[in-house]
């Protein structure tokens, strides 16, 4: 320990930030990191939607078109793995950073250091895993779940996509664990649990559902490649193994990850809707209660997803009676927000726009959910686009739009200035009408049953599926608009006051615009936390 | 022995140490219990994740809980005021003469760290308290006023204090 006598003052630079590229690489600062996160989000989801595009300009008509088969498998396969782990995570993690130290009255995350290590694992990652569209056999193609046997007999790129998928867990983990140690350990004085943002909230129990399933995929895989190269034979029915237990312990991950990925979303909108209706938000407590509800059923429904592959009735029973149950907490949830909105003091700015269009999508995806969990409707709709069309409507018009809805409600607080309201409004409306566009048709081409992954398809699905994909174009060269959008706020924006409107509660509307460097280096007094709390 | 008062001030930790081991378990508890059952079907290597993954959040709940080693003493004796800025890896010492000591509290420094505290003497100073709410910091410059005096003043110790 070193010791020494104190001689002079010291006057801190409170403003003090590193600059040039030292200023990212070996960032440490909390909103920096955040910057990274939501950056390398955005870049990914303009890669996988490209992806997207891909499969879209394929299926605009019967017959093939542009690519192969095996090319198209790829496509559906890297399109699902960037999307989840290169977009809407990374996306959430940013935002985390960005403001769970902000609404804690934190002065940054507690592992500072370990954060700036799980964002700059991910380009590597993720540089792995697009290497593979450049390696003989060509990239993953058997889907994003991994199924053995079939994910076994890809060429070159098997072990790259494993150990991405090790370095995208590794990172998640060691973001989760740091949020957790935040939200645990620094809030400020007088800010109890009870007291917190619902977005910090619901990070908490997606920490917490982080590091409870991380180390499930992280041994799924590990085995998946020890059959594959060391001879054993964990899931290689030749060897005694059982490839159905692969898709149970993928499940267990992979269920609690579907909410890991909306729980902020929710947490976004219990935000945004209060602000925009000039209201509390009406019952907080419940609020919680029913995340952390949500947060111990997805563990307990995997199996809803492999209804097909066999399991005893009472099985299949409680699946399906477990998955049904999670629609109270969600339910709770809906018609909390609802009646937030009843009798406020509405206004539609483009954040409100987005979590109003959350709601009413979100739910008719929850809906079609519902249809899935019923045993055997699942045995009609399994493996059709109905499937396709339920989860895009969870993920699109709900996990993306609430991240879009957030950076528009957040933006003027992130970098000081005031983005173009009537082009964001634009940007929502376009979003709004062509993700319907997209993927409404779907659910009809499932129910007809057309089924998914495949590039080619009869002739009775081709008017949905032309529908289908010129939503798709609308959709994906509209979301252009947005990097627009925030390059023009961040050049000639209009300075934005430090509550940016009117309605918005919480500590991160005490500090000024843009946020400074270093927040909340002292903690947040007794009165600012008390107007901060006001849900 | 010389009279003294002794004020020793810590940063605040929303979570206690018995906090901290009852989350560290239950963490423990639901990862290893999900990965016990998957070692029972022979899955083991999920096993070796979830050891991982919790020595890794029992070293991120260890490196977070030791902020509350920093602390800050202020030792005041008839003739001395020490301070000790104690943190993790390094301790600051400052000592003034008790007689020729102030205690400052400078308002308005900026919109985040409305008020400084400071003790000073001849062109030397020592901010304390840095970690502390406005308010909890002007309570504590109540408390020090008395104590150390004004420029040129030694006021009496009260006896008997810890």
């Amino acid at each position: 320990m070193a010791t020494h006598t104190h001689t002079a003052a010291a006057h801190d630079d409170h403003d003090h930030k590193p600059h040039g590229w030292r200023r990212w690489v070996f960032s440490t600062n909390h909103k920096d990191i955040g910057t990274m996160y939501l950056v390398f989000a955005c870049t990914m989801f303009f890669v996988g939607g490209t992806m997207a595009l891909i499969v879209r300009a394929e299926l605009f008509q019967p017959g093939l078109q542009f690519v192969d088969p095996q090319f198209f498998n790829s496509m559906t396969s890297m399109h699902a793995l960037v999307m989840i782990f290169g977009a809407i995570m990374p996306a959430w993690v940013g935002l985390a950073n960005w403001l769970i130290p902000m609404q804690i009255g934190a002065p940054d995350m507690a592992l500072p250091r370990l954060n700036n290590l799980s964002f700059w694992i991910l380009p590597f990652a993720f540089m792995l895993l697009l290497g593979t569209l450049f390696v003989p056999g060509g990239a993953p193609a058997g889907g994003w779940t991994m199924y053995p046997p079939l994910a076994l007999q890809a060429g070159d790129s098997f072990p790259m996509m494993i150990f991405a998928v090790h370095l995208m867990g590794i990172s998640s983990v060691l973001g989760a664990i740091n949020v957790v140690v935040t939200v645990m350990n620094m809030r400020a004085p007088g800010l109890n649990l009870l007291r917190m943002p619902l977005f910090v909230w619901t990070w908490l129990i997606t920490a917490y559902l982080l590091v409870a399933v991380m180390p499930v995929l992280a041994g799924a895989v590990t085995m998946l490649l020890t059959d594959h190269y060391f001879g054993t034979s964990f899931f290689a029915a030749s060897g005694g193994g059982d490839p159905v237990m692969f898709q149970h312990i993928f499940w267990f991950f992979g269920h609690p990850e579907v909410y890991i990925m909306i729980l902020p979303a929710f947490g976004v909108v219990s935000e945004i809707i209060p602000a925009f209706s000039r209201k509390p938000l009406f019952g907080y407590e419940s609020m919680v209660y029913a995340t952390a509800a949500i947060g111990f059923l997805s563990f307990i429904v995997w199996a809803h997803h492999m209804f097909t592959v066999g399991m005893p009735l009472a099985g299949q029973l409680f699946f399906m009676l477990a998955t049904m149950l999670i629609s109270v907490p969600t339910g709770v949830k809906i018609f909390n927000w609802c009646a937030t909105m009843t009798k406020g003091s509405l206004s539609f700015e483009p954040p409100m726009l987005f979590a109003i269009a959350f709601l009413f999508l979100f739910t008719i995806g929850g809906f079609s959910g519902l249809m899935l969990a019923i045993v055997p409707a699942d045995f009609q709709y399994q493996d059709s686009y109905f499937v396709v069309a339920h989860f895009h409507y969870v993920l699109v018009p709900g996990s993306l739009f609430a991240i879009i809805g957030a950076v528009y409600y957040w933006l003027p607080k992130w970098v000081g200035r005031m983005y173009d309201q009537k082009l964001a409004t634009v940007h929502f409306w376009l979003s709004a009408i062509f993700v319907n566009v997209l993927f409404f048709p779907q659910h009809f081409l499932g129910l007809a049953g057309m089924p998914r992954r495949i590039p080619d398809y009869a002739t009775q699905f081709a008017d949905w599926n032309m529908v289908s994909s010129i939503g798709a174009f609308g959709f994906g060269f509209s979301q252009l608009l947005l990097p627009f959008i925030i390059i023009k706020c961040l050049r000639s924006g209009a300075p934005a006051p430090a509550r940016a409107w009117d309605g918005a509660h919480g500590l991160e509307w005490e500090l000024p615009s843009p946020a400074p460097f270093h927040s909340w280096e002292v903690p947040p007094s007794a009165a600012v936390i008390e107007r901060g709390a006001e849900h | 022995m010389p009279a003294a008062a002794r004020i020793a001030i810590t940063p605040h930790c929303s979570l206690t140490p018995s906090g901290a081991w009852t989350f560290f378990l239950g963490t423990c508890g639901v990862s290893f219990g999900i990965a016990a059952l998957l070692t029972l079907r022979g899955y083991w290597p999920i096993l070796a994740f979830a050891v991982l993954e919790m020595l890794l959040l029992g070293w991120a709940l260890y490196s977070s809980m030791q902020r509350r080693h920093r602390s800050e003493t202020i030792v005041v004796t008839d003739d001395r005021v020490e301070i000790e800025l104690r943190a993790r890896n390094a301790t600051v010492r400052a000592e003034f003469p008790r007689h020729w000591a102030q205690v400052k509290l400078r308002d308005d420094v900026s919109p985040l760290r409305p008020t400084r505290l400071t003790i000073e003497s001849g062109g030397r100073s020592c901010e304390i308290g840095s970690f502390l709410t406005a308010q909890e910091r002007q309570q504590l410059a109540v408390r020090l006023a008395p104590l150390i005096g004004g420029m040129a003043e030694s006021p009496p110790l009260p006896s008997g204090q810890p």
